[in-house]
């Protein structure tokens, strides 16, 4: 008897748990349930279709319907779970025509992602307060730039900043307001946040830092954003405020929940169910470096994580080792990245964090296109472990931030950093590679 | 060699619906992969073959080849006995990519009821058809 697999949710994390599972039982039945119309998409191409860059929304679907049917995998879509029966092994589910059916399962993954977080301001509901995170968000999104004079972002991370640059790309620009007393302030310290702002208002975009929406004004449709007591003009307001796990099914079927919130699960992205996994933005995660636990919503983590729950779930072997929540972006010109903790909160967890910064070039400086790099890295002074690093640069900040997360995976210390083998040719790099003379920086300072 | 849409469909072959081609040799028959297979698999990383002397049959699946994101089964366009595996593919599994109707062939079989199986494929005219018909499809 085949084995039934059955997956609830088709984006990143689904998918990439299709797609494992089939690699590891080649007979298996492998449902994959989506209630959106489109499976499979990247969200975080979103703004990026909004700037121009990427000519229409269908070119952020990965995986083709013909994918589905290569890999035998029976996908639903525009189909919806109405409940879960553990103990028969068997779920409900509603097709897009209004018809019931069953479906049983030998094992279940729940990969039902999260869904955009609106403050409950007053005034949230009006017309023009829009979120971005589906497809349908989009074409609502690009529909309302058309007509808007004026925006507001509320929330400088980075999707509300790489939307903030689609809005510029459109001739509109936005003004951001940012709550917290620093933009990208779960990736970035002040100093570095600074610099990044600095770049984004070169660009005529006003930012406001450490204060928040109060209020949304107008009638049924938004005409301003009231910010510490100020009005702002706005016919269109992205609510850019992070997202909230979907575990709604979770909780109705028994599935513990963590002190996240979000659906709880192992290093073999089990939940406390038998038989039921659970992977992507419902779950959290392990910090690979603090081993405490928190939410890392990242594509990335996403695809890691389902490939891990797809191979369990369809039989086989394959554990989760943790999260260091490396991330990277790019708007107004500038690439930035980071991985591991930020000083702020390496100093919440009780350590004495160290950092070197150093800025330099990213080719030669001789060479024509040389751009701007810094380098932040951050470092724990008893055993001087890197634990995070922070790079902003006017290009070639990936590569850097995968490097450094590979060497806080491996426990490595600013002492090794310092010396590493790297490379450089003049149109590619300076000869002193920028990371390891910012390890140079810390090591100085751990030794004065 | 001729193309349909972004696919080429390669002259004196015999086509199997689930993207795998036959070549008469003599008396025996080459399998491979077409370039619409190998295109939606894209970069193959890994291939499972039988041994030299393994039996296959039509519409079977023989072994296996596996992409970064997909795995597919490979399926015998006719039945015979394996005469030959491209060795090859071990080492660069990627050759399937390539130059699927070439150096990226599969296995050589001694085909067992060739005149009989060889109805139940598409000659290449089919295949031009039925190809223009599925790039359409899209």
């Amino acid at each position: 008897m085949p084995r039934k697999i059955v997956i609830i949710g088709a984006n990143a994390a689904g998918s990439g748990v299709a797609s494992a599972a089939r690699k590891t039982d080649r007979e298996a039945e492998i449902t994959i349930i989506e209630r959106e119309k489109y499976p499979a998409y990247s969200r975080c191409g979103l703004p990026f279709v909004l700037a121009g860059e990427i000519s229409e929304f269908e070119k952020l679907i990965i995986f083709p319907l013909a994918w589905y049917k290569m890999m035998k995998l029976n996908l639903l879509t525009e189909t919806t779970v109405q409940s879960i029966d553990v103990k028969e092994k068997s779920i409900m589910i509603k097709s897009a025509d209004g018809k019931e059916s069953t479906l049983p399962y030998d094992t279940l993954v729940l990969a039902t992602g999260a869904r955009s977080f609106i403050p409950p301001v007053k005034g949230y509901d009006k017309d023009g307060v829009l979120a971005l995170r589906t497809i349908q968000d989009g074409i609502k999104f690009k529909e309302k730039m058309k007509s808007a004079k004026a925006a507001v972002i509320v929330g400088a991370g980075f999707i509300g900043l790489e939307t903030a640059h689609a809005l510029f790309e459109n001739k509109i620009n936005p003004i951001i307001v940012e709550m917290l007393p620093w933009i990208c302030p779960t990736v970035f310290d002040q100093d570095t946040a600074n610099i990044v702002q600095k770049k984004i208002e070169e660009h005529g975009i006003k930012v406001i830092v450490g204060k928040g929406v109060e209020e949304i004004l107008g009638d049924t449709s938004v005409t301003g954003v009231k910010v510490a007591g100020e009005t702002i003009p706005a016919d269109m307001v992205l609510m850019a405020t992070g997202v909230r796990s979907n575990t709604e099914l979770a909780v109705q079927m028994g599935v513990e929940l963590g002190i996240t919130k979000a659906i709880k699960v192992n290093s073999r992205m089990a939940t406390n169910i038998s038989d039921v996994y659970s992977c992507g933005d419902c779950v959290e995660s392990q910090n690979m470096l603090t081993g405490l636990i928190g939410m890392c919503q990242l594509g990335t983590t996403a695809v890691r994580q389902a490939k891990v729950a797809g191979t369990n779930a369809a039989g086989g072997y394959s554990v989760f080792p943790g999260v260091l929540g490396s991330s990277v972006s790019t708007f107004f010109g500038v690439e930035i990245g980071a991985t591991g903790l930020t000083e702020f909160q390496a100093t919440r967890l009780g350590l004495k964090p160290i950092s070197g910064v150093v800025t330099s070039k990213t080719r030669a400086d001789y060479f024509p296109g040389a751009k701007d790099i810094r380098v932040k890295i951050v470092a724990e002074p008893e055993f001087g472990r890197i634990i995070g690093c922070q790079i902003v640069a006017g290009e070639e900040v990936t590569q850097r931030v995968n490097m450094i997360s590979a060497g806080i995976q491996k426990q490595m210390t600013i002492f090794e950093l310092a010396k590493a083998d790297t490379c450089y040719a003049p149109p590619v790099n300076e000869t002193w590679e920028p990371i390891a003379l910012a390890a140079e920086m810390a090591v100085a300072k751990l030794r004065r | 060699m001729v193309k349909v849409g972004e696919y080429e469909v390669q002259e004196g072959l015999y086509y199997h619906s689930e993207h795998f081609w036959a070549k008469v040799e003599g008396d025996s028959v080459r399998f491979g992969a077409t370039d619409y297979g190998q295109k939606a698999l894209r970069e193959v990383v890994f291939i499972e073959l039988p041994k030299v002397g393994d039996e296959v049959s039509q519409n079977e699946a023989y072994g296996t080849v596996e992409s970064v994101k997909a795995v597919i089964d490979l399926i015998a366009p006719v039945s015979g006995k394996i005469k030959e595996i491209n060795e090859k593919l071990t080492d660069t599994p990627d050759l399937i990519n390539n130059n699927p109707y070439g150096d990226g062939w599969l296995i050589l079989v001694t085909p067992s009821k060739l005149d009989d199986e060889l109805k139940n494929l598409m000659t290449f005219e089919a295949a031009l058809t039925w190809y223009q018909e599925l790039a359409k499809g899209g």
